[in-house]
């Protein structure tokens, strides 16, 4: 049997976990400009790379990691081949700017139909930074493949996987013949950690790059997100702080306040 | 004004629970209704199910026409069938903004739906409303963990949006009786190639329909310190109704405690009378699900964590000892 070949998309992202202070807003300009913190991969897509490294232990497999955007940090996403991915794809072009999730969903599945083959294409389910949710599965559906959306656990038997899915109440146990699209939830683990020492031995290891002509896309048809205003998102109430003590005083304080306000 | 133009119209996806009708129903509607009332329209609403007939008279009440697909096939929420029969409603009503609820199964469906549309699609809005002189629609909603409000104009129509739960108010009364209408469209489950194998039940609670939720975070380093918890849970059940134990993602992610109970960005959105955050900093992802809160009490021992920035009530110190300390003062009182 062929090996398995699993392809996913790592997006950058400034550092979802940044203070709010670190994001500031350009309301004129519409943009969104971190100060003070690098870029990481989107952490949902560590999830899936997560997935993917340990199918790739289980199952034996290679692991191909895309990336896209206007300007990339390759510091940051060889921290992919760092992990264990076999192969990094960069798509950079100045097009690729503030892209709509279609437009994004385009461009990938274009290079996912130049890379040689697929069985499994891993997503995160969101990217931190504008939290749409929806490009992983518009892949699937431009590829024409079945897509299993937030998965906790992805396992493959034979030609198939074995998504738990989580639900409303619980999760669900689902199968699909590949290829097929699977997008990360949290609960599926972090990333394993990445030491400075694979880092450099996977420093020389080549990166390919492809720009919007080498993929034949038109960038006239590229659409961007229609950004109508930004503002800073920030609520600042005055807290009531409980004194006591101690910190037990403070707890029964606490109550007796509450009991006050009638809250309890 | 040109008036009322009959063409124009909003098809909200109606959402069920336990046999009635959910709870986001109801902000789905009045968003709905709103949009409808700013741009003329009908508001049309669209429930898909399986002996649901239960339900169509009091959603008949909010819609000016409910379309109703009933089916076997739909008895079990199954995303592929679901986008199916929708799209074909869509294509039968021709709305010019389909509103569903920011659910688990909506995330599957509303990408699904738009693909197969070919619209333009927003997710986890909190805000909607019409430009007046275009009528575009503008949609707010949290981005870069909720750390910034953005709102997108959307010029082309139909679009597909999805409005986060506890975000708008509820629809209040409506004197509508809309004309039930019952499709009843093929459905084709040959093409369909992911197989449902076992539904694995968690828990079933209610997170949002909690009047006190106690909350833990990464603070709480292991299973004693959520024991601390539970018992501040069933203490407070003596005053409260509906109290839970919730948990922010950290909790959830090491398994201590199952996704049902999480709130934030990925979890439940919840706005209870009162909230008690134990050990919870409060990164916005968390925040956004629970800013809604009527009270709330942060406990933490750092003070400068930003949980107290939209705390009503802090206690700075280790949970540990104020924990024991507010269940023994409310055995007393309560």
């Amino acid at each position: 049997m062929r090996q398995l070949q699993i392809i996913v998309c790592i997006k950058q992202v400034p550092d979802p976990e940044g203070p709010a202070s670190a994001f500031e807003v350009d309301s004129e300009a519409k943009k969104v400009v971190p100060v003070g913190i690098p870029p990481v991969i989107n952490p949902f897509d560590e999830n899936a790379l997560e997935v993917a490294l340990r199918l790739k232990e289980q199952n034996g497999a290679k692991v191909v990691a895309i990336s896209l955007g206007e300007r990339l940090s390759k510091p940051v996403l060889r921290k992919a081949l760092a992990a264990g991915v076999d192969d990094l794809i960069l798509l950079e072009d100045p097009n690729f700017k503030d892209l709509d999730s279609y437009s994004t969903a385009y461009i990938l599945s274009k290079m996912i139909t130049k890379v040689e083959s697929y069985d499994l294409i891993l997503t995160g389910r969101q990217a931190g930074d504008w939290d749409f949710g929806v490009t992983g599965l518009l892949i699937a559906e431009l590829l024409q493949i079945p897509s299993i959306n937030l998965a906790r656990e992805v396992r493959i038997v034979d030609d198939r996987v074995f998504v738990e899915k989580l639900s409303r109440y619980g999760y669900d146990v689902v199968s699909a013949p590949m290829p097929v699209l699977v997008t990360v939830s949290s609960e599926a683990g972090d990333l394993r950690y990445t030491s400075v020492l694979s880092l450099k031995a996977t420093s020389g290891k080549p990166v390919k790059v492809y720009n919007a002509e080498d993929l034949d896309i038109d960038p006239e048809k590229l659409e961007t997100r229609g950004i109508f205003s930004l503002f800073p998102y920030h609520i600042q109430r005055e807290c009531k702080f409980i004194e006591g003590g101690s910190s037990a005083e403070k707890g029964e304080n606490l109550i007796i306040q509450l009991r006050k306000d009638e809250l309890i | 004004m040109e008036g009322r133009q009959k063409n124009k119209k909003i098809l909200v996806l109606v959402e069920r629970d336990n046999g009635g009708l959910a709870p986001v129903t109801f902000e789905l509607l009045k968003a709905g209704k709103d949009l409808a009332d700013q741009l003329g329209a009908d508001l049309c609403t669209a429930i898909l199910g399986h002996e649901i007939s239960a339900v169509l008279n009091e959603i008949a009440h909010f819609s000016d026409e409910v379309y109703c697909i009933d089916n076997p096939l739909l008895r079990d929420f199954r995303v592929e069938l679901y986008a199916q029969v929708l799209w074909k409603i869509c294509c039968d009503v021709n709305p010019d903004i389909v509103i569903m609820g920011h659910t688990l199964d909506n995330l599957d469906l509303a990408p699904r739906l738009a693909y197969k549309m070919g619209v333009q699609i927003i997710t986890d809005c909190i805000n909607l409303t019409i430009e007046p002189e275009t009528e575009y629609l503008l949609c707010t909603k949290p981005v870069y963990g909720a750390k910034i409000l953005s709102t997108f104009k959307l010029e082309k129509k139909p679009c597909i949006i999805t409005i986060r739960s506890k975000a708008m108010e509820p629809i209040g009364s409506s004197d509508a009786n809309g004309k039930i209408i019952y499709l009843n469209p093929t459905i084709d489950e040959s093409s369909i190639d992911v197989a449902l194998i076992e539904k694995i039940k968690g828990e079933t609670i209610r997170l949002d329909k909690a009047d006190t939720i106690v909350a833990g975070g990464r603070g709480i380093k292991d299973v004693e310190g959520l024991k601390q918890l539970e018992e501040m849970v069933n203490v407070l059940r003596r005053y409260f109704s509906e109290v839970e134990l919730g948990a922010s993602r950290p909790l959830v992610d090491m398994g201590l405690v199952p996704s049902s109970r999480q709130v934030g960005l990925t979890g439940e959105k919840v706005a209870p009378e009162l909230y008690i955050a134990v050990g919870i900093s409060g990164a916005l992802q968390h925040l956004t699900g629970m800013l809604g809160a009527k009270n709330i009490v942060a406990i933490n021992n750092n003070p400068k964590a930003p949980i107290f920035e939209v705390a009503h009530y802090g206690v700075v110190g280790d949970y540990q000892d104020v924990v024991p300390a507010i269940i023994k003062k409310l055995k007393e009182l309560l």
